[in-house]
């Protein structure tokens, strides 16, 4: 009891069951805490679940996403609490209580079986929220197919019972006496160490604002709205249909900036995300009507992160994506044909244009939700004047009270990979606040012993419809009937969605029943679902490796979407291979090892050193290595950020701690030459410059080995003292400030290296830098006249207030274009340089006493030598490649090895702070485990067989095989991947790859050929 | 109920039918409109467009007369509206000294939002003896009216709804379109008459577009503007009423009803007959 | 097929026309400043997204394009806005500054330039606009209320309007329309007085020294 009193909560409030408070619940419930993950509506998902598909691979939104709602689900330390709102907060940091007010469901969630009768029997339909007013749901719903908790709710304000005691249908037809009309609100009392607000963000236009006739007429809608109208589970069934008379529309526009960087409207600053959905919701309107056109109205293309630009680049070459830069004031509206006009000054034809399309697409801008103000005032923690949480410099999660954290769209408008970056940030600094009390409050998920093997094979199908994806083309009843006549097959079913949480205790059911021991799902990708019906495997009592997955979405109803007939014989002849392998498939054992409780972290930077110091902070020991003799990075070159903070400060707090951290070992002037083992169990060498070496283990590895500018041979740099760059620059104010105060006209260039052949990315940094010299010159001398030559400005987020600042100071902004890049001359007189203003349409010449030029940044060199030591993925332009752009933004795909700071790509120093604390929550995920286990689907060697020939030491990118003792080949099967390269390789066939022997594939081979040569 | 009542200088001349239809409606509605004394002309864009500080002078006498006389006060044109409003804005921030006593807090009411306020269009609806039903019209209620929000008030400035709640209060059928606040012109028709013709021509066609039968407008500016230009289209126009107009027509039965339509260009006699409104 | 059209249109090819490369020399913020000083107006937050110009229902006839005279005020061009026909085309119909995200007073701009055209010496591009707005203030300050046959006559008899419209045609339309207004009772041979009006004319004379 009494040590009760001292130890912190090992238990963690999230707030917020979007993308961003699921990641969080996931970063802490992996690290020893327990979860409570509050929700205020009835099922997680947030904005990520309305999206249809996410840029750039254009992959289902879904389909990425229901993984993690899954993992969310089914995991033993979290526990959801839909429809609950938190009333208030007692305590301080590590001993929280919390009041928690829950809204009734009106159905029982133990006795709801989601049949679905209630709703299909419900008389009352209303508009459908979740397809933002599109369509029409009815009053008992449920919001989407994957919904969690996957139960159906009543909706009080609708239902006619609840309203006006009439009906009650539900209530009748309910095969398990579910529905219950009396539920109450109930309030609950929580304890936790700590709270993580992510609320998320909402559309901030609403048809009260009636921007552009919305709400007015029919055919134009939000982005949301679109999204959603794009969507398989949307109002058209994911069919291109407008919603005034369902035609097919030929011609789209989409207006950006809505309700964003509008001070008009108090919405002065940009919301990060329109411009990239926008260029998707074209590219796939594009792809689904190959006649529709698609036209952006904008003014900057905020394309401002990794890959961004090339994507903007595709949509605009590829997918024949119309780009207009032109702000629209006015939609007008056709009465005739219920089309939209759009009228534009066409500055080459000296006239305005009229154009019609048949449907208008809002990019609005995002405001925290509503229910958020109140939740602030409950906690008692400031907002800005925007009403978002926005966070410090250097304490990039914290909120105004300690031990409540910030993640996600809440604290500014941001796209899914930085929410879920900064989820595992708000993770890291709840998890620091309760570290000692690890482990006290968590359960440990118990899965059934493995039941004997049944010899004979007794195979279960399961077919899934994948909503409409799969059986929107394939005839599914068929394929049923088909593959219930296969050899072996005892049992086939369906499922509307196979993956949801219902239907995997339905699949442990029937196992059990029929007592099957090969399980195949006809379904999608085992890249993204194999893990989960394994799991479910394992519940059942079978062994994982008895699984097939038949892939008849993206390998068939995708791709052969116009071909409904072939697509189902296509699918007839996937399961039936997959049948056949499954009878061949073999129960296997995962092996397990110890785990090295220590991490090692690779630069010495400000993204380094934060990683290691949230390794260290929450009590595991860490090396950190830097190349150069001091700490700092690229950080050290900067003198103040654009909000006024002081790097240099940030540096030196940083040093200090990571230098008299006992659990940090700094290893200075030092490289990691030498990198093996696997993920929990690495090894390695450090060698300093003198050249002594040392060998340290390590259980997970933070590359963050920093970027540097881009040192330009453009624009007379380097050949005249009058042209610098924007660090030079803002050194050279900082220590002369008299030199400064003599400039008269100063002119800047942006995009110097960047956004180019050589370096096609954006720099994301450059805008902000350009703004935050040109305030701090004017502010220096007013009189003078700062001139910024741009192509689109990025002051994304907040930090258009400054570009706003900066214009209100004078500085004028002109934009040119990069096939009339600027041209600068100088003589013994001065600098001359000529430009066309693209705005104006106007050809200028000025002659400035300075020109600066806003370079960008590149990877650091030693980037090269990590990536070909740890077998990392880099981009053509040197950047690390992390393993899933949108959900894994911090992984790698070699497992145990994380990514943070600049070498991820150019990014502004509060970004890799969160970075870094994120990927250092990442790597403690493996730290804190005891003991790790391996794949069972590894290379083993007959012994008797190899020769040691040396061809699969060659090959193996992974460096595992090796010759042993006894003078064959031997691979840890800790160290093999199962790439299956080596076995190619062996001359011998001394290798084979268990869970792919070549009876497997053979049997496959085999089956997918039957009908073929069965026909001839 | 008493008012205050700036005709401005086109309700003498070229508007004067809005004038006799304005006395006739208000006096049917109880209300009773008294002119200000000596008024004098609000200036209109010549003099906002030559000197600022004259489009202040101007009407401040006028709103000094109309706080003198402790009425609020009400404004027909929507041209006049904005110069007095202008005005006393202006006057109201100190940006201009007058030497009249101008306190600027007179309520100075646009027209059609003193009749659309909820209790007007009771009583407006009460007198209505012949409703006119199966009318279908458009409101046009120009630039002048609405913009710019700060100094007339009006929030909806993109689809203010002042006209449609008297037009439908009178049993018309109103139509939706985009072009109610779209500019006509009119100010610039002197100098220019090709731009007044192709801005005044546009707005005609997106009437027509909606299938209306007429337009319903509440500035003289606009009226004669937008009735003017179909002057050589014979009569196959389509007719432009004031408000007014129409609220007097659907509150009495009379027979002389016809001969106020003489002074319009586009004779809406016609369609009046054909709608039964007219014998 | 639609595909290929559709790449060609590129927003390079979106281009205006091509001027003389002019230089941004030493005019400083003098113009800026002192306009900002005067209307109040925002004009340094302007961002030059067009959406003024694509509102303005006269851009067309305008040789300096809203968004470019805020462009023009901010770089201190202010001869080449005082001989431009933009101050005169304006109708004053406030769409630009209505739709304004940064609360731009374009509106209230184009009519600060129009009022110190108005008192220079040069010659106004769109003379008959000036002219007319000239004749309206001279017919208030002799009646206090505007005539309008008495306005019309006025303008007609200024230097060579009355030449210029029997020459493009205006005058015999003109006479047309004057003479159905005279039918249809809408036109007044007497026009209506105001006595205020002289009271007015003094307070302005002893506040700008100068008759309107």
């Amino acid at each position: 009891m009494e040590s009760n009193q001292d130890k912190p909560c090992g238990k963690v409030i999230v707030i917020g069951g979007g993308i961003g408070g699921i990641q969080c619940a996931l970063d802490l419930a992996d690290t020893g805490f327990y979860v409570y993950l509050l929700e205020k509506s009835h099922t997680l998902g947030g904005t990520m679940a309305q999206l249809d598909k996410t840029f750039p691979t254009n992959d289902c939104s879904t389909c990425m996403f229901s993984p993690k709602l899954l993992q969310v689900a089914d995991h033993a330390n979290i526990e959801i609490i839909p429809l609950s709102r938190l009333l208030d907060l007692q305590g301080e940091p590590g001993r929280f209580t919390a009041r928690v007010e829950k809204q009734p469901r009106y159905i029982n969630e133990e006795k709801c079986i989601t049949c679905g009768q209630c709703a299909e029997k419900c008389p009352k339909k209303v508009p459908d929220e979740f397809n933002g007013g599109l369509g029409k749901r009815k009053a008992v719903f449920l919001t989407f197919p994957q919904a969690v908790p996957l139960k159906y709710a009543l909706d009080p304000k609708t239902c006619l019972y609840l309203t006006k005691k009439k009906c009650g249908l539900c209530k009748e037809i309910c095969p398990t006496q579910a529905i219950e009309f009396d539920q109450k609100p109930e309030i609950i009392t929580l304890d936790a160490g700590a709270v993580v607000v992510s609320t998320g963000f909402e559309l901030a236009l609403t048809a009260h604002e009636g921007e552009f006739g919305y709400g007015r007429y029919q055919n134009i809608v939000t982005s949301l709205q679109y999204e959603r109208l794009l969507s398989a589970t949307g109002p058209y069934g994911g069919h291109l249909q407008r919603p005034s008379d369902g035609k097919t529309p030929k011609k789209v526009a989409w207006i950006q900036c809505v309700m964003s960087r509008d001070p008009a409207r108090n919405r002065p600053f940009c919301s990060s995300v329109c411009c990239m959905h926008a260029a998707k919701q074209a590219v796939l309107t594009r792809d689904h009507e190959p006649d529709t056109e698609a036209t952006i109205y904008f003014m900057d293309i905020r394309a401002h992160g990794k890959g961004f630009d090339d994507y903007i680049d595709r949509a605009r070459s590829t997918a024949g994506v119309r780009y207009k830069r032109s702000m629209i004031s006015q939609v007008y509206w056709n009465p005739e044909n219920d089309n939209l006009l759009i009228e534009t000054f066409d500055h080459h034809l000296n006239r305005k244009v009229e154009e019609e399309y048949d449907m208008v697409v809002l990019s609005s801008g995002f405001k925290p939700t509503e229910a958020f103000a109140d939740l602030a005032k409950r906690l008692g923690i400031a907002r800005n004047p925007y009403g978002f949480l926005s966070t410090e410099f250097d304490e990039p999660v914290a909120t105004t009270r300690p031990g409540v954290l910030v993640c996600g769209g809440v604290e500014t408008p941001k796209d899914i990979p930085e929410t879920v970056i900064q989820a595992g940030a708000a993770a890291a600094e709840a998890a620091k606040l309760i570290s000692t009390a690890r482990n006290s409050e968590i359960t440990v998920k118990e899965t059934p012993e493995e039941e004997p093997l049944d010899p004979s094979p007794r195979v279960g199908v399961f077919v899934c419809h994948c909503g409409t994806n799969i059986a929107g083309v394939v005839d599914i009843s068929r394929v049923v009937d088909y593959v219930k006549d296969l050899p072996h097959v005892e049992y086939v079913t369906d499922y509307t969605f196979t993956c949801s949480t219902e239907t995997q205790q339905a699949l442990v059911e029937q196992i059990r029943k029929h007592r099957l021991n090969r399980i195949v799902v006809a379904a999608c990708s085992p890249k993204t679902h194999e893990p989960l019906f394994q799991d479910t495997l394992r519940k059942a009592g079978l062994n994982p490796y008895l699984f097939e997955l038949a892939n008849i979405r993206n390998q068939c109803s995708w791709v052969h979407g116009n071909e409904p007939e072939k697509a189902t014989r296509k699918s007839l002849e996937l399961i039936r291979a997959s049948v056949s392998r499954a009878v061949h498939l073999e129960p296997l054992q995962e092996k397990s090892y110890k785990v090295v409780n220590r991490g090692l972290v690779i630069g010495g930077g400000v993204a380094g050193m934060t990683a290691a110091l949230t390794i260290a902070d929450q009590g595991f020991d860490v090396h950190i290595v830097e190349k150069d003799s001091l700490f700092g990075g690229f950080a050290n070159q900067l003198t103040e950020t654009l909000e006024g903070d002081s790097p240099r400060r940030l540096i030196r707090y940083l040093k200090e701690r990571v230098i008299h951290h006992p659990r940090i070992s700094v290893h200075l002037n030092s490289q990691l030459v030498a990198h093996s083992g696997h993920v929990g169990a690495f090894a390695g060498t450090i060698k300093d410059k003198v050249g002594s070496s040392r060998d340290i283990q390590y259980g997970a590895v933070v590359v963050a080995s920093g970027g540097k500018p881009y040192e330009p041979d453009e624009y007379l740099y380097g050949t005249d003292e009058r042209v610098l760059t924007q660090v030079e620059l803002a050194r050279r104010m900082a220590e002369e400030p008299n030199w400064a105060r003599r400039l008269n006209r100063i002119v800047m260039i942006q995009c110097v290296g960047s956004r180019n052949e050589e370096f096609p990315f954006c720099s994301r940094v450059c805008c902000s830098a350009a703004v935050k010299n040109s305030i701090r010159l004017k502010e220096i001398s007013p009189g003078a006249q700062v001139i910024v030559l741009y192509r689109d400005v990025r002051t994304f987020g907040f930090k258009e207030l400054y570009y706003l600042k900066a214009r209100k100071k004078g500085v004028l902004f002109f934009r040119y274009i990069p096939e009339e890049s600027p041209s600068v001359f100088s003589d013994d007189r001065g600098l001359t340089i000529d430009f066309t203003d693209r705005n104006s349409h106007q050809k200028f010449r000025v002659e400035p006493d300075l020109l600066v030029l806003s370079t960008g940044i590149r990877p650091n060199e030693g980037a090269e030598q990590i990536a070909r030591l740890l077998k990392l993925a880099r981009t053509n332009e040197g950047l690390f490649l992390e393993a899933h752009v949108k959900l894994r933004p911090l992984e790698f795909a070699t497992i145990g090895i994380f990514l943070a700071g600049l070498a991820h790509s150019p990014r502004f120093i509060k970004e890799s702070i969160i970075m870094a604390k994120s990927a250092g929550q990442q790597a403690i995920k493996i730290l804190c485990k005891e003991e790790m286990t391996t794949s069972a689907a590894v290379a083993e060697v007959n012994p008797d067989l190899c020769s040691a020939c040396l061809a699969c030491v060659r090959s193996c990118p992974f460096g595992a095989p090796f010759i042993n003792e006894i003078g064959v080949s031997e691979i840890p099967p800790s160290d093999c991947r199962g790439c299956g390269i080596c076995i190619c390789e062996c001359p011998a066939k001394a290798i084979t790859l268990k869970h792919n022997t070549d009876d497997q594939i053979n049997s496959k081979i085999d089956a997918i050929l039957e009908q073929a040569l069965s026909q001839n | 109920m008493k008012l205050s009542f700036y005709p401005g200088c086109s309700l003498e001349g070229m508007a004067n039918d809005y004038a006799r239809s304005i006395i006739a409606v208000f006096k049917q509605l109880g209300i009773e409109l008294i002119e200000l004394e000596d008024w004098t002309c609000c200036g209109a864009t010549a003099a906002h467009s030559l000197s600022e500080m004259m489009a202040v002078t101007l009407p401040a006498r006028n709103l000094a007369t109309a706080e003198k006389l402790g009425l609020d006060l009400v404004s027909p044109c929507a041209n006049c509206f904005n110069r007095l409003r202008f005005s006393q804005v202006m006057i109201q921030k100190n940006i201009y000294d007058v030497p009249w006593q101008v306190s600027g807090d007179l309520q100075i009411h646009e027209m059609t939002r003193f009749l659309a306020e909820p209790d007007m269009i009771k009583l407006i609806k009460q007198r209505v003896t012949r409703p006119l039903s199966g009318l279908k019209v458009v409101c046009y209620y120009g630039c002048q009216m609405v913009r710019p929000p700060k100094i007339t008030g009006f929030t909806d400035y993109e689809n203010p709804q002042t006209l449609d709640l008297l037009a439908r209060a009178v049993g018309a059928e109103v139509r939706d379109w985009s072009f109610k606040t779209t500019c006509c012109g009119a100010s610039i028709g002197i100098g220019r008459k090709d731009i007044q013709e192709s801005l005044t021509g546009r707005l005609l066609q997106k009437a027509l577009q909606t299938g209306a039968d007429a337009i319903v407008v509440s500035c003289p500016l606009c009226q004669s503007n937008l009735d003017i230009f179909q002057m050589d289209a014979g009569g196959s126009g389509i007719p432009v009423f004031y408000f007014t107009e129409l609220m007097r027509l659907a509150f009495k039965k009379n027979d002389k009803a016809h001969k106020w339509f003489k002074v319009h260009f586009t004779d809406p006699v016609p369609l009046l007959k054909e709608k039964g409104f007219l014998t | 097929m639609s595909k290929i059209n559709h790449t060609a249109q590129q927003e390079t090819v979106d281009s205006g026309p091509s001027t003389e490369r002019q230089l941004i020399g030493d005019r400083g913020n003098h113009l800026l400043d002192r306009i900002e000083g005067e209307t109040g107006a925002n004009i340094s937050a302007c961002y030059q997204c067009e959406r003024c110009t694509n509102a303005c229902p006269a851009s067309y006839y305008m040789d300096i394009k809203p968004h470019q005279v805020i462009r023009y005020v901010q770089l201190g061009w202010h001869e080449n806005l005082m001989r431009s026909s933009t101050i005169w085309v304006c109708l004053s119909c406030e769409m630009c500054t209505t739709y304004c995200p940064n609360e731009v007073d374009v509106a209230g701009v184009i009519n600060h330039l129009r009022n110190t055209a108005a008192h220079s010496s040069i010659p106004p591009k769109e003379r008959h606009l000036a002219v007319f707005h000239q004749t309206f203030l001279e017919q208030l300050q002799r009646f206090g209320r505007v005539n309008e046959l008495w306005l019309m006559n006025a303008f007609n008899r200024k230097p060579h309007i009355l030449k210029e419209k029997i020459k493009n045609g205006t005058l015999k339309k003109e006479i047309r329309l004057g003479y159905a207004l005279w039918r249809k009772g809408k036109l007044h041979f007497i026009p209506r007085r105001s006595k205020a009006i002289k009271e007015i004319k003094e307070v302005y004379r002893r506040k700008r020294g100068e008759v309107f």
